[in-house]
């Protein structure tokens, strides 16, 4: 029993190959049941006909992509699953996209090419690390601050660190 | 001197992982993390790589045809690029999907500059990705002069269309 028996899974992507791929290696960690989409539209028509534990999207896909998909799971009233963990997984790696991605609600994004290590990497930090969701204006999904050190001693750099300050 | 805890931005809910549902049980999820560093698992997903490199190869092929077909469309052309580059080195292409990737690089940010990609650059990098991927071998060292002055030559246009 690997843990992954009784997990749904669904990836959302529009390469066949890729889906393909991404089955197999999710199989061979003992994920089996597995639905398929080719786009965002079709990921969230999967996602409200089936419960799904963990989704694996691409982020270029039409006629939805997968910023828009992922925006659409965290924040849409009739979402069946706002939390649910998205891995991001795309080829598109400019530092614009990371951020674009990140601030649709994605928890984690991989880089491809893929490699079964770094997919793995991906859902250990899921498992081994659930992140806080946060809520505010503009904004559902996980928190984005990966580390935050209560013993940090450096100099206060962030403009809203001053305007929190309590005045004397 | 140690810096004061900031309070809670206003208007910022924090929802524990505790108080949502979570992915598995505590118990599967120790399962799960021995399963995802197990030498079994990594045997397993190596095969399942393997075994996906022959189609993948093919795949590529066919890209590479459809990017040729393509001609001066260069929007199909970037679409394909970023097909082959997403899964070129996964199928052990690796010089092929260096190409595409420095391709995808440079039109990507000709386009956020705003500017139309060089038709010639982007020709040149066509040509480049089909010979590399229609290579019965991945000739790494050829590969890499190639794509080390592709990637010199669009730094470089790069450059140039930024100053002007």
């Amino acid at each position: 029993m690997s843990g992954f028996e009784n997990l749904k899974a669904l990836i959302v992507e529009d390469n066949a190959h890729m889906r393909s791929l991404l089955r197999a290696l999710l199989n061979s960690v003992g994920v089996k049941d597995i639905a398929e989409a080719s786009h965002g539209q079709a990921g969230l028509e999967a996602l409200r006909e089936r419960k799904s534990d963990l989704v694996l999207t691409d982020l270029v896909m039409k006629p939805m992509d997968g910023l828009e998909f992922t925006r659409h799971v965290r924040t849409h009233e009739k979402s069946p699953n706002p939390f649910v963990p998205i891995i991001m997984i795309s080829g598109h790696t400019e530092k614009y996209r990371v951020e674009a991605a990140r601030d649709a609600g994605v928890t984690e994004f991989l880089a491809k090419p893929i490699t079964a290590h770094n997919l793995f990497a991906r859902i250990a930090e899921i498992v081994e690390r659930p992140r806080a969701f946060v809520r505010c204006d503009g904004y559902f999904g996980p928190d984005r601050r990966r580390h935050q050190n209560d013993d940090y001693s450096g100099p206060w750099r962030r403009q809203d660190d001053f305007q929190e300050v309590e005045p004397r | 001197m140690v810096k004061p805890r900031k309070p809670a931005r206003k208007g910022v809910e924090m929802i524990a992982p505790d108080a949502y549902p979570q992915m598995m049980s505590r118990p599967q999820a120790a399962r799960a993390l021995l399963a995802l560093r197990s030498h079994e698992t990594a045997a397993r997903a190596h095969l399942a790589m393997e075994a996906a490199i022959p189609p993948m190869r093919a795949a590529i092929l066919q890209y590479v045809e459809d990017m040729e077909r393509a001609g001066g469309d260069m929007k199909k052309q970037f679409e394909i690029a970023h097909e082959i580059r997403g899964f070129a080195e996964t199928a052990g292409l690796l010089t092929t999907g260096r190409i595409a990737d420095t391709l995808c690089r440079y039109m990507d940010d000709m386009e956020r500059m705003g500017k139309s990609s060089d038709a010639a650059i982007v020709a040149l990098h066509a040509s480049a990705i089909a010979r590399a991927a229609r290579a019965e071998e991945d000739d790494v060292r050829t590969g890499e002069v190639v794509a080390a002055e592709l990637a010199a030559l669009v730094a470089r246009r790069l450059s140039g269309a930024e100053t002007a």
